[in-house]
């Protein structure tokens, strides 16, 4: 079994062409490697398709964002919801994931870049743009005129990402008009 | 002709009285043999008393007399451990039981605390050089023929501590019962015949199973030793097992 090229170039492994690697195993051993391989997959295919959400949904009507992962039409299988909904929750066990919204564990936020790495971008973003000391609103941040590496961030993952910054003297939270702004500040770390 | 003891009915006790002689005579023989033996042996016992308690300390010490004093052994065809009684008389003399089972608990250490790293396959000489590490002694005082004749004593465990020739003059010590068994081979056979994958069916039709020693030995690769996955999806049988290492990786 061999590597697929799916969506725009991302290479699948080649354990995604095993029947297997669909099925929750019994076997806890096994089963530690196949979330392993799991996590690694999701993360990184969210990565090439700057995916930031993946909900138990995905695994329940095909035609989403996450097809070409959770299934494999070749082999004919797929990821059940329940298998997804336990891989889900390993990730957020490992803080490569946080339930989104809070309170329900059927829709994740995936950390492809932890919030640490999502400060730095940030300020770097704010520095090679001239926004620094201007006041930002969160949705300029998201969803600014030319495209960023922040583009289409979600809010709550922003938030947490400007908490870190702000903790390091790097920015501030500042009230606006219509709801939240940030002051990005030359300070050091 | 000629008749022993002449003729006539005084012949009869005659006969009687020369058997009963030889009898006697028999006895006596015997039992100057056996006293003989008897003293040899305890001729024996004592030297080899004097051997153990004077060279007690060298045998247990000096790898190169321990080696000259196990062929030896061999030689007259003698086991060192061997014996009625636990550990055998000879080791109890010489101390050599103790000192071999403690070995045999040390490789049983290194072999159990780098499983994790090793899977349970350590090369030999590596074993020699973590238990010396452990006894705190040089390299070189205990010998890889100590640790193997320590590995042999520990077979009655059943813990499968086994020492594996895998050619070219190197030597790995297994410590995980990962002996396949005949059934276990069978399934590995016919998973490399359908490209790794096994269902029941097959067992049942083409090695002529029962379901249940089918499902028992699947179930048992799967849950027990982790040599292959499950399929809950297969199309036909609903659930196929696939064995890893008869599937075809292109990488």
């Amino acid at each position: 079994m061999g590597t697929t090229d799916g969506h725009a170039g991302f290479r699948l492994p080649s354990i995604h062409a095993a029947h297997a690697f669909f099925t929750e195993q019994p076997n806890p051993t096994t089963q530690s490697v196949f979330t392993d391989n799991w996590t690694r997959l999701i993360l990184s295919y969210a990565r090439h398709r700057r995916l930031f959400v993946i909900r138990v949904e995905d695994a329940e009507v095909a035609g989403g964002d996450w097809d070409e992962i959770l299934r494999n039409e070749r082999i004919n299988r797929r990821v059940l919801p329940s298998y997804l909904n336990s891989l889900i929750s390993a990730m957020v066990s490992r803080n490569l994931a946080y339930y989104e919204p809070p309170k329900q564990t059927r829709s994740v936020i995936l950390l492809w870049r932890l919030p640490e790495e999502w400060a730095d971008v940030l300020h770097s973003w704010g520095t090679a743009t001239g926004q620094l000391n201007t006041i930002l609103t969160l949705y300029e941040i998201t969803d600014p005129p030319v495209p960023s590496p922040l583009s289409g961030i979600p809010l709550s993952l922003l938030r947490r990402t400007i908490t870190i910054l702000t903790r390091s003297g790097r920015a501030q939270l500042i009230g606006v008009a219509d709801g939240e702004g940030v002051r990005l500040l030359t300070g050091g770390k | 002709m000629h008749r022993l003891g002449g003729v006539g009915l005084a012949a009869f006790d005659r006969q009687r009285e020369s058997q009963r002689s030889f009898a006697e005579l028999s006895t006596e023989l015997s039992k100057t043999q056996i006293d003989h033996l008897h003293v040899q042996l305890t001729q024996f016992r004592s030297a080899l008393t004097h051997f153990a308690s004077n060279h007690r300390d060298s045998i247990r010490r000096d790898p190169t007399f321990r080696h000259a004093f196990q062929q030896m052994c061999s030689s007259i065809g003698v086991d060192p451990l061997a014996g009625p009684r636990r550990g055998g008389w000879w080791a109890e003399m010489l101390g050599m039981g103790d000192w071999q089972y403690e070995l045999g608990v040390q490789i049983v250490d290194v072999c159990v605390s780098t499983r994790e790293r090793n899977g349970g396959v350590i090369e030999l000489g590596e074993l020699v050089r973590m238990v010396s590490k452990l006894r705190g002694v040089e390299n070189g005082v205990v010998t890889e023929e100590d640790v193997v004749r320590s590995i042999k004593t520990l077979q009655p465990l059943g813990a499968g501590y086994e020492v594996i020739d895998v050619g070219n003059g190197k030597k790995m010590v297994r410590s995980v019962v990962k002996e396949l068994d005949e059934d276990q081979a069978t399934v590995l056979a016919e998973a490399q015949m359908e490209g790794g994958r096994v269902v029941e069916e097959t067992l049942v039709t083409r090695a002529g199973w029962t379901r249940e020693r089918a499902r028992a030995a699947l179930e048992n690769m799967l849950l027990r030793d982790g040599l292959c996955w499950l399929d809950a999806q297969d199309e036909q049988h609903g659930k196929a097992y696939w064995v890893p290492s008869a599937m075809r990786w292109d990488e």
